[in-house]
């Protein structure tokens, strides 16, 4: 352990930038999945609350693209082993000045989901609004929504960022400012062992609705994979990225100390033990590199949700998951970046590479 | 051990540098390789101490070619010492470390380096003793696993006089219990403590004188 700390700052200048190249592109990673899967996270949650199961417009590629008739959320709720219906639409406006914020029209059953903190729920021609943007509007009093003017009930707060950042109305006043009926409905049930049934019965109600169990619709959801796979796609470059910082910088220093390798193998020190010290500098500069990496993350993430031009909608989540798995891509990004040129140093003869490379 | 070179030959690119060489180092002896700059010692040491491979001929060892000899690592490690002409101490290891680096058995080290004279410089690092102290660690480094013999390369070429003297009388008390030293040199005085000398010129091994 000693003697590779001790050749890395032997080597300060190229392990610092080594460390860099690291921490960058695992901040980078860190990041990027912490965001797209806060987002996830957020708007699967908001789903969740209260919905065990989610009616749609059959189809449709965004939940803010679908329209369905509420009236029918009267039949659905007669149908045996649902427990609460409740409706809501989802659009997005400007509100001054902020050019865009989440609107969510609920039916009043669900306005218990939302903790007051100030005032009270939203009447007809009202709204309320998130912790986060009542802050950053200063505490209005009216807000303009679609050139109409809404009377500002009180305020709640929201774990939910796109909810602590957004504004709640009634279904009625939402249905005016989008025309729609509704987006969605959100059924909670008595029995989830017959969400099956359910399903199907609401299915049969209406064959241009869609109903799914709310985890089914999570999984499914076309926004989410192409979350998902944006967030996969910019998290391999970032990999791929560090891997070639880590092997250009690694191809320097093996080539800065071929005449240190040389006299290792010419006092017998074998190819693979050559290769293991190599690797053994990049995996400690690595778990220093992660470590920075994830407290910088945790940072910035902290810095962004607190920021007001963001309004909240910006939450990362950093899971004991995602830490596993980012650790892991980091030693991978060490072994892999350190092996091709270790491999190159230790199949040279000790002579050449002493000639080469003095000591 | 029996070293045994057969028609080597070595070019560097198109460069010839040794031009069939059929030398024997016999167990246990003190061997001098002397010639001018450019007559293929240090690529003839390489060789014998299998530091590199020869383009042509083969380098018995016991009657074995290197092939025959296992992991070529463990066999150098286990038989072979080298001592450069400039120490190659690992400079950001102290000597101690240096001598470790290469020991198969640690305990060995302290005794070595008492019988160098440099234990009180086991802390010390390369750039922080004189060059005569560099060269006996480096000495240590070779001598450590009591290889069967040690090659070493223009050892005094760094040295003034008193220095070179030392290690040439390092070599022959070390050669009296056992050790064979192959010594590659353009100083005379090698011969002095030499059993056999080995004169090249271009290439080509000259003269032999026992």
């Amino acid at each position: 352990m000693i003697t590779p700390i001790k050749a890395l700052r032997k080597n300060r200048f190229k392990t610092a930038l080594i460390f860099i190249s690291m921490s960058v592109s695992i901040a980078a990673i860190f990041l990027i999945s912490a965001i797209s899967g806060g987002v996830v996270s957020m708007y699967s949650s908001m789903l969740k609350t209260d919905g065990d199961i989610i009616v749609t417009q059959k189809g449709i590629a965004d939940t803010f693209f679908s329209d369905i008739n509420r009236s029918v959320t009267v039949t659905i709720s007669k149908i045996e082993g649902v427990k609460e219906v409740s409706g809501l639409i989802l659009g997005a406006a400007p509100v001054d000045p902020l050019p865009i914020v989440g609107i969510y029209g609920v039916s009043e059953n669900r306005f218990k989901s939302y903790s007051l903190i100030q005032g009270a729920y939203p009447a007809a021609g009202e709204v309320m609004l998130g912790s986060k943007i009542y802050e950053t509007l200063k505490h209005p009093e009216t807000i303009s929504l679609s050139k109409k003017e809404f009377r500002v009930s009180g305020a709640f707060k929201s774990r939910i960022g796109f909810e602590d950042g957004g504004v709640v109305m009634g279904m009625d006043d939402a249905g005016e400012v989008f025309h729609k009926s509704a987006s969605i409905f959100l059924l909670s049930l008595n029995d989830l062992s017959k969400s099956d049934a359910i399903i199907a019965e609401i299915n049969r109600i209406n064959p241009e609705m869609e109903a799914k169990t709310t985890d089914g619709f999570i999984d499914s959801y076309n926004q989410f994979k192409i979350i998902k796979t944006s967030s996969d796609v910019i998290g391999a470059m970032a990999f791929l990225m560090g891997i070639l910082g880590i092997v250009s910088m690694m191809s320097m220093v093996v080539n800065d100390r071929k005449g240190e390798f040389g006299i290792m193998r010419s006092i017998g020190l074998s190819s693979t033990t050559i290769i293991l010290k190599l690797l053994s500098e990049t995996l400690i500069i690595a778990v220093i590199a992660y470590t920075v990496a994830l407290g910088a993350s945790l940072g910035i993430l902290e810095l962004i949700e607190h920021a007001d031009k963001f309004q909240g909608y910006i939450n990362g989540e950093i899971t004991v998951t995602l830490m596993i798995n980012v650790f892991m891509v980091s030693v991978s990004m060490a072994l892999v970046g350190t092996l091709l040129p270790a491999i190159y140093a230790s199949r040279i003869d000790p002579m050449s590479l002493i000639q080469r490379g003095g000591a | 051990m029996r070293i045994e070179a057969l028609g080597v030959e070595h070019f560097y690119g198109h460069e010839k540098v040794l031009n069939g060489v059929d030398i024997v180092i016999e167990p246990g002896s003190f061997t001098a390789i002397i010639g001018e700059s450019g007559s293929g010692k240090t690529t003839l040491l390489s060789i014998l101490s299998t530091l590199l491979q020869p383009s042509v001929g083969s380098v018995r060892y016991d009657g074995k070619i290197l092939s025959e000899l296992g992991n070529i690592d463990h066999f150098r490690r286990a038989h072979i010492g080298f001592v450069f002409q400039f120490h190659y101490l690992i400079s950001y290891l102290s000597l101690r470390e240096n001598i470790a680096l290469a020991a198969l058995d640690p305990t060995l080290i302290d005794p070595l380096m008492e019988n160098l004279g440099i234990e009180r410089l086991g802390k010390r690092y390369s750039d922080e003793v004189s060059g005569g102290e560099r060269q006996r660690a480096a000495i240590a480094r070779a001598l450590i696993n009591r290889p069967s013999v040690v090659f070493a390369d223009e050892p005094t070429g760094n040295l003034d006089t008193k220095n070179a003297l030392g290690v040439y009388e390092l070599f022959k008390s070390f050669s009296k219990e056992g050790t064979g030293f192959v010594v590659a040199s353009h100083d005379k005085k090698i011969a002095d403590y030499a059993d056999i000398i080995i004169e090249m010129e271009d290439g080509i091994v000259k003269k032999i004188h026992k």
